[in-house]
Formats: structure tokens, C-alpha cells, sequence
């Protein structure tokens, strides 16, 4: 019983509400539909409205056909008479559909009279059914208008303002500062998120309606709105007098895309100054870039290529700038790390020929005879290696001392170690790194 | 509508006769007239504002090349009603991909508090909003029984469907409606009231 009930309050509602709801089309639909219109009624042959393009067409075709049989092949002067009153008669019917709608008592006008009047239509400004049609759209709005606006009526058409002593052109510019629009806009183009005031400039305080062209909507007269998608917003403003009365006015908000600075360094780990370091640019919804790199020295390219000259710390920025003045900037503090650094192999191939006592230099050490790392900036250093049986096989807290591949002076076994290093960078940074290493049997 | 300019006015019959004549002029003040109106009933079948126009459009064409079949014995307006209730109907067709729509979760029905709607809550915007939300089969099926007042066997002719999936469809509209309402009544409780 209660489920009834809410079902009828539920379609009540929407009866009441929706029922004979009014929603004004926008103005392109009655183009459309005219133009619609007047296609299907020149296609939809209707004896009993025996249409002026009909009996124009009738009356030309025969006039064409008598011209054509009456002029005999030999003579000069007819055929080219013909030709003419073909020639400029037959797109004269187009011309008369598209462009002379109302002209019903020129039925009752001599063939003559039609035809020297297509001729001064053509002659002066309508060459072609298209630009007529044209015409036809502009004129038929107004004409609306005149039957609208004398009644006042509450469904004004939405260009009705617009059509107050402004063309089409300004609408679509549709700046703030126009004197009669309601509008005001703080601005009316921007990138996202735009944030835009809007004050009604009416001096009544009627009740009004902003709707912002996103879905949103406010009922105070003064507001605020922030648009964050890009694209054109047109922002409506409707007033509603206590007698019932609309009246519109909209501005037209621009909101561009706001580019968005982002990239990457490669290689990940660079070594400075060693590696050529390439900037990857991610950046979307911009046209310009400043890199900024940090040692003094700036790039305009989209992926420059840099050599740091001296290892440290750089602060990497990047500013993306957009075709329409907005911009984006993202810095990368401190871009490769302290530039210090401990890296370890993962393979060892001692000397056969007995313990060298782990000293080695990067030259003398090209065949792997001692485990050690690649490093910078180390301070503090504890390396250990462990066999897979977990005994202690190697300790060093220099890290100028590697492991030369010999416990207690014997050449260990061939297999998996294990290692783990500990210390800190001469910044006071602490690192802790383990791994494992293959020893290899010398060949 | 408006008695102040009577060299404008034109009576419903003038309008039918000059636009069964395909005077230019009584069409324009029949679009002018009713449009509004039409639109408000195209909206309620389409998913957006665009479609409706589209609706429309079609609608206009139609009263246009068969206003001369309208009898005059009924109400004008009824029969421009039921011109676009039918267009819409055709457009729908047109587009049907799914014969009719399921949702994946089970609607339980959601517990509104009180027992019918306050109509001054809604704005008819808002109302709009979530009748074009719905999926296109529970949109024909409410529009038609809720608003247009069809009986669901009428309703299952027009659509091409079972009674029994228009009685089905129409108990699942109102759940997501009614759920729909309910979350855009809690929303408004933070609103402070609007005009």
C-alpha cells in the first residue's frame, strides 16, 4: 500500500513537473528545421499547392524548349540567344526556391517580368542558390523576432540580445565589457582551473539562474565560478521578473589547457661528469621550453643533451609554456643524487699464483683479480663476504682494499659469496648495500 | 499567449489552416508558439539536450506535413503531444542497440525517509537531468507510463516489448529515480536554499 503510494507521489512529481515543462531551443534548431523544411517541400510535390517553383520551372522549361525547337541550325544570332535564356534561366528556378520564399503574387507577374528580374538578382549580388540560402537563414530569425518580442512573450529566442544592435560576430567574440549584457566577467579567457567572478549587472534584484555551460548552476546574483576542463563555455544568466519574464544574456568563457612540465633524466644513474646526460620531455599541452640546468647554463630545445662539467649538485628545471601564456615549471632538486657513490661487481677471477693483499687501482685491475667496488665521496667503509656456509671469509674497512679471492691463504673454492658493505659518504649520508659474487676458476 | 498586440495574434485555427497551407509564416508562429514546449517533451525521452533538438526537428516536420489530418476535434496541443511522444518512439528504435537494459547490481530499494517527494525540492532542470541519466529503455518505459499516463500493455505495443518487460522495466526506473532523487535531495541539505 505504502509502495503505491510513493509510486504515485513519484510520478506526480514528474507529471507536474515535466509535464508541460517549456525548454527553449537553442536558435540553430529553427535554421535547421526551416532548412529542412524547405527541402522536403520542394521534393513533396503537392497538387493541391501548386507552388510558385513549379509553375516558375513549367514556364521556363517551355519557354527553353520553344526557344530550342523554333531556332533552326543555320542561324546565327538564335542559338545564342537560346543559349542565354538557358543559361541564366535554369539556375534562376534554384535562385527563386532558396531565396524568394514569400513571393506568392509573382505567379500572376508575365514570364517577362520574372526573367528580367533574375536577371538583376543575379547580376547583382546572388551568383549562386547557396549564399541565397544563406540570406534566407539570416532573415528568418529576425522575422521570429518581430512576431516574438512586440508580445513579449516569455520564450525569447536566445540570440534576442545579441540581435539588439550587435552582429553574429561580436556574440562569438563575446567580451565583458558590452554595455548591454547583464555580465560581468572578471575574465574570459584562461587556462585551467579558471577561476572567473561573475556580477549581475541588473539593478532589480529579480531572481536569477547562472548556468555555466558545465552542468553547473548558481541562484545568487553574484558569483563565482571555477571552469576546470579546457573548452568554451557559454555562461548564461537568466532573470526572471516577478510577473514572469525572462530576459538572457551569456558571455562566452574560453578555458585553454594548462601545459603540464614533466620529465625525465637518463641514464638513471648517471655518473657526472662522466655520462652525457639526455632529458626525456614529457611535458603535454605546451609549445615552449626553457631548461634551466642548473651549472649556469640554459637550453630552448624540447630534449636537450648535457655534459656536466664538475660532479654535484644540480637543481634541474624545467618550464613548459602553452601557445596561449599559460606555463608550467618542475624542478628536479638535487638531480643526481650527491654524485657519490659505491658500486660492486658481481664476479671474481683471482690470481692462481697467490694473495696480492687486495691493493688494486682501477688500470692494474682489468682482469678482475680483486673484488672491489667502483665508488666516490666514501668516508666510512665496512665490507664483508660470507661463504654460503655463513663463514666470515673477508672483512675490510679500507675501501682501497679488496678481496683477492684467499681465506687464511688458501684460494677458495669456486661458488656463490656473499657480500655486504656499510659506511657513510664524506657528506655524512650513511649507505648500506649486500649482494652476492661468483668466484671463477682462473682457465 | 500575450492579448496586448492582437495585429500579431493569430488563433490556434488560424495557425493549423495557414500551416496546412504551407504559409511560411504560419510556421514560423507554430514553431514559435509550441517549441518550447515540444522541447520539454523531446528532453524527457533523449539523453541530452542535442537529441532532444533532433527529436524536435522531426517532430516539426511531421505536425507540418500532417497538420492537415489533425481532425480539430481533440486538443491541439495533446496532438502535438503525441506527435513527438511518437517521434520519440521512432528515434528510439532507430537507435536501439539493446532491446531492453539490466542493471548489474540489484536495485534494493532505497529507504527515502518520507513517503513521496516534496515537488519544491526538485528543480524541473534537475528532474531533466535524471530522466536523461536513465538507460533509454526505463526512459521510454517512465516517460510513457508515469508522465504520458499509457497503460504498460499500450506501452508494450508501442515499444515492441513483453507487458511483462514494460511493467518490469518501469519498477526498475523508479528504483534508480527514487535513488537517483534521494542523493541529489542529501546533496542539497548542504545547499542553502536556492531563490
Amino acid at each position: 500500500m505504502k509502495g503505491k503510494k510513493e509510486d504515485k507521489a513519484l510520478s506526480d512529481l514528474f507529471r507536474q513537473k515535466l509535464g508541460n515543462a517549456e525548454v527553449i531551443p537553442s536558435s540553430s534548431v529553427s535554421k535547421a528545421l526551416m532548412r529542412r523544411l524547405m527541402r522536403r517541400e520542394f521534393l513533396h510535390f503537392n497538387p493541391s499547392r501548386f507552388n510558385i517553383w513549379y509553375t516558375g520551372g513549367v514556364i521556363v522549361a517551355g519557354a527553353a524548349l520553344s526557344l530550342v525547337l523554333s531556332s533552326g541550325p543555320g542561324e546565327n544570332d538564335r542559338p545564342a540567344e537560346s543559349k542565354a535564356a538557358t543559361g541564366i534561366n535554369k539556375p534562376a528556378v534554384v535562385d527563386d526556391r532558396t531565396s524568394d520564399a514569400t513571393s506568392l503574387p509573382d505567379v500572376k507577374q508575365a514570364e517577362d517580368a520574372r526573367i528580367t528580374r533574375k536577371k538583376t538578382d543575379i547580376s547583382t549580388e546572388r551568383p549562386s542558390g547557396e549564399i541565397a540560402s544563406d540570406a534566407e537563414i539570416k532573415r528568418y530569425p529576425e522575422k521570429k523576432r518581430n512576431i516574438v518580442s512586440p508580445t513579449e512573450v516569455p520564450s525569447i529566442p536566445e540570440e534576442g540580445l545579441f540581435r539588439d544592435g550587435k552582429t553574429e560576430k561580436n556574440k562569438l567574440q563575446g567580451a565583458s565589457g558590452q554595455v548591454n549584457n547583464l555580465i560581468w566577467a572578471s575574465v574570459t579567457e584562461g587556462c585551467t582551473p579558471l577561476k572567473v567572478s561573475f556580477i549581475n549587472r541588473s539593478l532589480s534584484s529579480d531572481s536569477c539562474r547562472w548556468t555555466f555551460g558545465d552542468g553547473g548552476y548558481s541562484y545568487r546574483k553574484d558569483t563565482e565560478w571555477l571552469f576546470d576542463v579546457e573548452g568554451q563555455y557559454e555562461v548564461i544568466l537568466r532573470v526572471f521578473s516577478p510577473d514572469g519574464r525572462q530576459s538572457f544574456s551569456s558571455v562566452l568563457i574560453t578555458v585553454y589547457p594548462s601545459p603540464v612540465a614533466r620529465f625525465e633524466i637518463t641514464p638513471e644513474y648517471a655518473i657526472i661528469p662522466d655520462d652525457e646526460i639526455t632529458f626525456l620531455n614529457y611535458s603535454t599541452d605546451a609549445e615552449k621550453y626553457r631548461w634551466d640546468f642548473g651549472d649556469g647554463t640554459a637550453s630552448d630545445l624540447f630534449e636537450p643533451r648535457h655534459y656536466y662539467s664538475r660532479s654535484g649538485n644540480y637543481n634541474i628545471r624545467l618550464i613548459a609554456y602553452s601557445d596561449y601564456g599559460c606555463s608550467d615549471s618542475i624542478v628536479v632538486k638535487n638531480a643526481f643524487g650527491s654524485g657519490y657513490y659505491v658500486r660492486f661487481p658481481n664476479a671474481l677471477m683471482p690470481n692462481p699464483n697467490g694473495p696480492s693483499g687486495g691493493y688494486y687501482s682501477n688500470r692494474s685491475d682489468e682482469y678482475a683479480n680483486v673484488f672491489h667496488p667502483a665508488h666516490s665521496g666514501v668516508s666510512d667503509y665496512q665490507l664483508r663476504i660470507f661463504s654460503r656456509h655463513g663463514i666470515l671469509v673477508f672483512e675490510s674497512n679500507d675501501v682501497n682494499i679488496g678481496w683477492d679471492g684467499y681465506y687464511k691463504g688458501q684460494l677458495s673454492e669456486p661458488g656463490v659469496y656473499i657480500w655486504k658493505v656499510r659506511g657513510n659518504y664524506i657528506n655524512g649520508e650513511p649507505f648500506t648495500l649486500m649482494g652476492d659474487l661468483t668466484l671463477l676458476r682462473t682457465p | 499567449m500575450s492579448s496586448k498586440c492582437p495585429q500579431f495574434m493569430m488563433s490556434d485555427r488560424q495557425i493549423i489552416e495557414g500551416c496546412a497551407r504551407h504559409e511560411r509564416k504560419s510556421q514560423q508562429e507554430l514553431y514559435s508558439r509550441y517549441s518550447g514546449f515540444l522541447l520539454g517533451v523531446c528532453l524527457r525521452y533523449a539523453t541530452d539536450k542535442a537529441e532532444a533538438e533532433d527529436i524536435l526537428q522531426d517532430s516539426f516536420l511531421k505536425i507540418f506535413f500532417n497538420i492537415k489530418d489533425f481532425s480539430g476535434t481533440g486538443s491541439f496541443i495533446g496532438w502535438l503531444r503525441k506527435i513527438a511522444v511518437n517521434t520519440a518512439i521512432t528515434h528510439y528504435h532507430k537507435n536501439l542497440k539493446f532491446r531492453y537494459h539490466i542493471e548489474i547490481e540489484d536495485f534494493v530499494s532505497v529507504e527515502t525517509g518520507t513517503s513521496s517527494f516534496e515537488e519544491d525540492l526538485f528543480t524541473s532542470d534537475e528532474l531533466y537531468k535524471v530522466l536523461n541519466e536513465l538507460p533509454a529503455g526505463y526512459r521510454m518505459v517512465f516517460n510513457l507510463y508515469a508522465v504520458e499516463g499509457y497503460k504498460h500493455k499500450e506501452i508494450a505495443e508501442m515499444l515492441g516489448i513483453d507487458t511483462n518487460t514494460s511493467k518490469s522495466q518501469y519498477s526498475r526506473a523508479k528504483a534508480v529515480i527514487r535513488n537517483k532523487l534521494g542523493k541529489l535531495r542529501k546533496l542539497k541539505g548542504n545547499y542553502p536554499a536556492s531563490d
